[in-house]
This record gives structure tokens, C-alpha cells and sequence, in this order.
């Protein structure tokens, strides 16, 4: 590990949007709440504590969580709203850090190796600034205090909800070696299903292994997983979260079939896809079309264009390529159009070591279509 | 309308046709086989209405004449499911009821009105035309096609740019990576010795000429104006719309000076790289080539799996110790472009375009073939 030990907070708001409704809604407080929408097609978004109980969780279908506890509550979601909230419980993060790595609405790690109130416990401020967000928003969260990020994102999800754990240097070889592997961070149900027929259960059968043996077996995890098993994890907490895509999709509420719609529907993402590019300054060479067809079959294809892909006509026309190539004679019921950076350490790879033929007229030109 | 056919010529030549048809048509005409009968001579067209195939065959028996749309994917599967035999087709020509008769049995279609079908687009009056051999065609063509690009940004690279003056035509193909070059002289042209002219053949009816010209002998016609280009063969006829812009200046980057020249066995040098390649990223197919005197060293290793592989081959080289990377894919595919069976590798250095060469050169045709490095660190 570079220098000396860091300190690293993880904080991740307990039920998030589910908690905004209930504080905001004192009729639905200690009752089964779902943000999302209850149609035949909405899926669950968020689910309150009460709700979670019945096995509602978020993700899920809403016909399915009705199934599993009838008398749940449904709430449209309020993003806006729960931005604002964000917002608010950022201030109070910045207050002490700004190395503030923001995961999501509800989730951040904030680097407080150095913060501005100079103080010495991380776990001291662990404590303000989780009685600072109960004061100031009503909201719990669940904290968790540790020297590197794999540990504390470990650490928060110990004793939730409105948990706080640390986890110490000295403690934690021990604490990783009886963790479950299904904890660990990059760990997916595939990955934690091929552990397991390795007899790989937990922390400690998995630092048994030779990094070779994780290497050969889980490719460049396989080096992850050996520090991990060690309790190492160098990343760093990057405030400045670079954008990797942007995206947008939509359920149809009937399912679509002729090509022609699909085309129309295309043409619509194309245009949403164009105004948040517009308003976000992003920039991205790989255009992803998703289809997920009536069975709930899930398909991709992406494109890799080599250069940044700024124009509304050009990405129509990749799209409706893509479209070409995956198969539409089954049923549609969504379809999603995403821009990334680029593909993959593929293509990565591709710009960084692979030189290009030095053509005049690409050097500058800028791409008629 | 009536005709008899061999049930399997038949099956060859809209075979060869239907691969213009695409899956999703916005035009669901285009998902037909336009059938024309005139006298003895069916014609049958597919098309995706950019690139057009229409192959011609004769028929027995044949009594009217008159034009229908049939489903392309049924008769496709009816007719893979024969073996050889007369099939008699019988068209009603007002409505378009269709009954095939075989040894055993009868199958019924209903057909679409032939005059739906797009008509091709007329060439302009001045026009150019270009001949030349068959098998020189082919060969330009599979030795090109492979380094057309897929790049929506840069359309004009997604094709064969034909470019025809003095007394030669030269075939460039390139994706910005690598670059193919093949020239031949043609046998006439309308282009004077003066004059130069050129069009890029999209990546798809190229594909197409691949595919057709090796069941061909004798001389392909083209005819080009600034839209469309056609190629007319004894059997078939393919037009197409063309490639709009301006295809790169491939003669200012093709070094003319690299100082390095070796001669490797093209074989064993593509299959020392094959076994090697294995062991590269996956991602980059880096290979890394080290030549000392009459010796290469291929080598190449993949850090994320510690694995890592090494061949050294000789090879004809006399001077100083270089060493330069290629991405192996792409080497290798241009390997296996070229028929003869040295090769002349020609190098200036590890960050600047090699040249690969045919050290035997095929009659009249010269072939020549570039590739980027990628950059090693060490």
C-alpha cells in the first residue's frame, strides 16, 4: 500500500427514496412502501424496510411484489426530489472532505485520511456525519469506516440500517477471512457459483489460493481477489467521477412488432439521447441499442466509431444498423440507446498502442455524413 | 406464364443472388425474387435497392412471358429440399397464382406484381466502361476487401476504391490501420491515357463479387457514372449505388524508401505468429517481431494471465537489430492475402508503416500491402 494507512468512510442512506415518502407521507410511516409504479409494467425502484420483510425488493416487478405482499403501498418516484435530498446530505460530506466519490443518489466514499476539521478519528467523524444527516434531512444512513474502499463498503452494509462499524487495520485479515465470498465486491452470482465449485466459501479459502491459480481462473479479477483476500485494495477515492455513458430507454406500453415503429421508437431515443449529450458535454465513440424482447430476453449491440459520435444523423444511422443486426421477429417491449467513452479495453487498447495510417484528409476534416 | 427447370441450377443461381436480400426490409418487396420471363431466358433480380443481382438461366417449355415477385425465404426452402429434377413452374399472370409441380407433388404460391418491384437506376449518358479478366477482378477483389473499414464516421473507407489511369487499374482497400493495394492493366477502357477516373465499390456488392466471380470465366464489363456502377458478367449483372466522397490520398502514405528489406517463408511466418498469438493480450494481439541478422523472433505475453510465448524463424536479413509491433490479427490476415510463398517485409521503424510484399509476383499483378505498427514500450 502506497504511504501511510488512509481513511475511508462509505456511506450508503438506508432505503432511500422509500425513506424521503415515509418522512414526507407520515400516514405511510411503519407500512410496506414502494417507490415505482404499480401498472402491469412498472418495476420496483425502492423499497421500504416493511416492505423488504415480504421479500419486496428493488428491481423487482410490481405484479410480482403485489404477489408477495398485497397491501404494499405504491408511490411514483420523485427523482427531482431525491436529488435535492442528495444535494443537501453532499454539504454535509463537504464539510469535512472534498474527496467526495459519489456511487449513486444514495451511496459515497469520502477520503478523510485529510479533512478540514483536522480530526484525528474517522470514526469520530463517522459519528457528526451521521447525526448531522439525521438532523438536518430525518434520513438514516448506514456508515462504515475503514482503510481502503473494498473494506468499507464492507464495513457500511455490516449492521444495517442506521448502522455504524469500523473496521481497523489490525482487525482486518481476520474479518476478510471469515467474510463470505458473495460480500465481496465484484463478486456477482456467476463469479460466487464458480467459487463455490472451487470450494471457495469464504475470505479464507480464497487467500489458500496462489495468485497464478485466481489469475488463471478469474483472468484480471484473479488479481483483485489476491489483495482482496489480503485486505488490499489501493484505489484511490476519485472526486471527480468521469462520466463513462449516457443513456436513455423506454417500455412501450404495447409491445411492438412492425419495423417501422421500431424505427419511429428509434428515431425518439435518437433525439432524447442528442438533448442529454447536449446538456452534459459528453463525449462518446460506442453506441449501445438494447432490446428486451416480450419473454424478457435481454439482447445488445454496440458499435465502436472511431472517433467521438456528436451528430444526431450519425447516430440514428448506427442505430438503425444495430437495430438490423439484432433480431426483431420476436415481440419488443423495450429498447434503450446508450453512448459510451468507448467498448471496451478493446477499443482502449486500440487508441492507446495501435498507430493509424497519417491520411490528410482526416486529419482535419470534420465528418460530413 | 409456364417453364421447366433443374430444380438445383435453379437453387445455384438465386443462391448466389439472394445473398443481396437483407433480413429486415422497410420495403417488403425487396423480400421477393423478381422473376422475368422472356422467351427462353428467366431473369431473376434481388435486390436491397443500394446493390442489385440479377442472374439469368435457360428454361424448357416455356410458354408466355410476364414478370412476378415470389417470397424469396419459401422458395428458397422449398427448393433446398429437392433432389435434382424437372420442376415445372405454372404462373396465372392476371392473378398471380403459382403452383410448382415435381416428381411427387405440387406446391402453391401466391405471387406479388412484378411492376412493384424498384426498377434499376439508369446510367448517365456520359458514362465510362472498364474490362478486364475475371480471375484479375477476383483476385483484386479478395485481396482488397478484407481492409475495408466499418466506420460510420468515415463512410468513404467503407469500400474498394477503384482508380483507373494509365492503362492500369489499382484497387485500394484501408481502414486506417491497414492498407491494400492491388493493380493490373485493364483490357479497354472509354478512359483516355490522359484522363483519370475512379468510384468506391461499397463494402457489400463487393462482398457480393467475391462471392460470384469465381463461378465466372472470361471478361467483366463496368460501367460507372458519378451514382452508380455496373458489372456485367455472362450470367450475372450487378448494379449498385457507389460510395459518395472522396476516397483518401493512399499514394502520399505508402513509404517509398524503407530502409529495411527482409525475406521470411510466408507459412512458416504465419504459422509461428498463429501459435505466438495465442499467448498476446487479448485485447491488444500484440506481437512483438525482434530481427537480427537472418533471425526473427516473434514473441508475445499477456501480463493479466502471466502467460507468455516465444518462436525465433529465419529469415533473410542483413542489417542492424530492430525490433517493431504489430497487432498479430491483423498481420496475419494480411498473410494470408498474399499467394506467394515468400514474402518481402519492408521497415523503416518500430513507429512508422511497414510494407509487405509478394517476393514472386503474379503475372501483371502487382499487390502490396501496409500495416501500422503498435508502439512497445521496451
Amino acid at each position: 500500500m502506497p504511504g501511510a494507512t488512509r481513511k475511508i468512510i462509505h456511506v450508503d442512506m438506508d432505503a432511500f427514496f422509500a425513506s424521503i415518502e415515509q418522512r414526507d407521507h407520515p400516514e405511510y410511516r411503519a407500512k410496506p412502501l414502494a417507490v415505482g409504479y404499480s401498472g402491469n409494467r412498472g418495476v420496483v425502484a425502492a423499497a421500504s424496510y416493511e416492505a423488504r420483510r415480504f421479500g419486496v425488493h428493488s428491481a423487482m416487478s410490481s405484479r410480482l411484489a403485489l404477489r408477495r405482499c398485497p397491501g404494499l403501498i405504491f408511490l411514483p418516484p420523485r427523482f427531482e426530489h431525491y436529488r435535492a435530498v442528495s444535494r443537501q446530505i453532499r454539504a454535509i460530506f463537504e464539510e469535512y472532505t472534498d474527496l467526495i466519490e459519489p456511487l449513486s443518489l444514495d451511496e459515497a466514499f469520502l477520503d478523510v485520511s485529510k479533512n478540514h476539521k483536522n480530526m484525528a478519528s474517522a470514526t469520530r467523524i463517522a459519528q457528526e456525519i451521521k447525526a448531522s444527516i439525521r438532523s438536518q434531512t430525518g434520513l438514516t444512513a448506514s456508515v462504515g469506516v475503514s482503510f481502503n474502499k473494498f473494506l468499507s463498503k464492507i464495513a457500511s452494509d455490516y449492521n444495517k440500517p442506521d448502522g455504524l462499524f469500523v473496521i481497523k487495520p489490525s482487525d482486518a485479515e481476520a474479518f476478510v477471512e471469515k467474510l463470505p465470498i458473495e460480500k465481496f465486491f465484484g463478486v456477482g452470482r456467476v463469479t460466487a457459483e464458480r467459487m463455490h465449485r472451487m470450494g471457495i466459501r469464504n475470505g479464507l479459502d480464497l487467500k489458500r489460493l496462489t495468485k497464478a491459480e485466481l489469475v488463471a481462473s478469474f483472468g484480471k479479477m484473479g488479481h483483485v481477489f489476491y489483495g482482496y483476500a489480503r485486505a488490499i485494495d489501493t484505489r484511490a477515492v476519485e472526486a471527480q467521477h468521469l462520466r463513462r455513458s449516457l443513456g436513455t430507454e423506454t417500455t412501450f406500453s404495447e409491445n411492438l412488432t412492425d419495423n417501422k415503429d421500431l424505427l419511429l421508437c428509434l428515431q425518439e431515443l435518437t433525439e432524447e439521447l442528442m438533448r442529454r449529450i447536449g446538456k452534459s458535454e459528453f463525449k462518446g465513440r460506442s453506441l449501445s441499442l438494447k432490446i428486451k424482447y416480450e419473454d424478457f430476453k435481454i439482447v445488445s449491440r454496440s458499435y465502436t466509431a472511431s472517433g467521438y459520435i456528436t451528430e444526431s444523423q450519425t447516430l440514428f444511422k448506427i442505430g438503425r444498423k444495430l437495430l438490423q443486426e439484432a433480431e426483431v421477429s420476436k415481440p419488443v417491449r423495450l429498447m434503450g440507446l446508450s453512448l459510451k467513452t468507448a467498448a471496451s479495453n478493446r477499443s482502449l487498447w486500440k487508441s492507446n498502442l495501435q498507430l493509424s495510417i497519417p491520411f490528410e484528409t482526416f486529419s482535419v476534416e470534420s465528418q460530413h455524413s | 406464364m409456364k417453364f421447366i427447370v433443374s430444380s438445383t441450377e435453379l437453387l445455384g443461381h438465386l443462391q448466389a443472388i439472394s445473398r443481396v436480400i437483407n433480413n429486415k426490409n422497410t420495403l417488403s418487396i425487396l423480400d421477393n425474387f423478381l422473376f422475368d420471363l422472356q422467351g427462353n431466358t428467366l431473369f431473376m433480380t434481388a435486390s436491397d435497392i443500394e446493390t442489385t443481382l440479377i442472374t439469368s438461366m435457360q428454361v424448357d417449355s416455356a410458354e408466355g412471358e410476364g414478370k412476378v415477385a415470389i417470397a424469396s425465404r419459401l422458395l428458397l426452402d422449398t427448393l433446398r429440399e429437392f433432389p435434382e429434377q424437372p420442376l415445372s413452374f405454372d404462373i396465372n399472370n392476371s392473378n398471380l397464382a403459382m403452383v410448382i409441380t415435381s416428381a411427387n407433388g405440387s406446391y402453391n404460391f401466391i405471387g406479388q406484381n412484378g411492376d412493384e418491384y424498384p426498377r434499376l437506376p439508369e446510367m448517365q449518358e456520359d458514362a465510362q466502361s472498364l474490362s478486364l479478366s475475371v480471375p484479375q477482378l477476383s483476385s483484386g477483389i479478395s485481396k482488397t476487401l478484407f481492409c475495408t473499414a466499418d466506420d460510420e464516421l468515415r463512410p468513404v473507407m467503407n469500400g474498394v476504391y477503384f482508380d483507373i489511369k494509365d492503362k492500369e487499374v489499382t484497387l485500394v482497400a484501408t481502414d486506417a490501420h491497414k492498407l491494400a493495394r492491388f493493380t493490373v492493366p485493364y483490357l479497354n477502357s472509354s478512359v483516355t491515357d490522359e484522363q483519370q477516373a475512379a468510384f468506391i465499390l461499397p463494402k457489400k456488392p463487393a462482398a457480393m463479387l467475391k462471392n460470384i466471380l469465381p463461378k465466372e470465366s472470361g471478361e467483366v464489363n463496368i460501367t460507372f457514372d458519378n451514382k452508380n456502377a455496373r458489372f456485367s458478367l455472362s450470367k450475372y449483372t450487378m448494379v449498385c449505388r457507389q460510395v459518395e466522397g472522396r476516397f483518401p490520398n493512399y499514394a502520399g502514405v505508402i513509404p517509398q524508401s524503407n530502409l529495411h528489406r527482409i525475406i521470411l517463408d510466408r507459412l512458416s511466418f504465419v504459422n509461428a505468429l498463429k501459435r505466438v498469438s495465442v499467448f498476446s493480450n487479448q485485447a491488444s494481439n500484440l506481437v512483438k517481431l525482434d530481427f537480427s541478422v537472418n533471425q526473427l523472433r516473434i514473441s508475445a505475453q499477456d501480463i493479466d494471465f502471466s502467460i507468455s510465448a516465444e518462436e525465433t524463424i529465419n529469415c533473410q536479413f542483413g542489417g542492424e537489430a530492430l525490433k517493431i509491433g504489430f497487432k498479430s490479427s491483423f498481420l496475419i490476415e494480411i498473410l494470408n492475402n498474399i499467394s506467394s510463398s515468400d514474402i518481402v517485409l519492408e521497415l523503416s521503424d518500430a513507429s512508422r508503416a511497414g510494407l509487405i510484399l509478394p517476393f514472386e509476383k503474379e503475372k501483371d499483378e502487382d499487390v502490396l500491402m501496409l500495416l501500422m505498427p503498435m508502439l512497445i514500450n521496451d
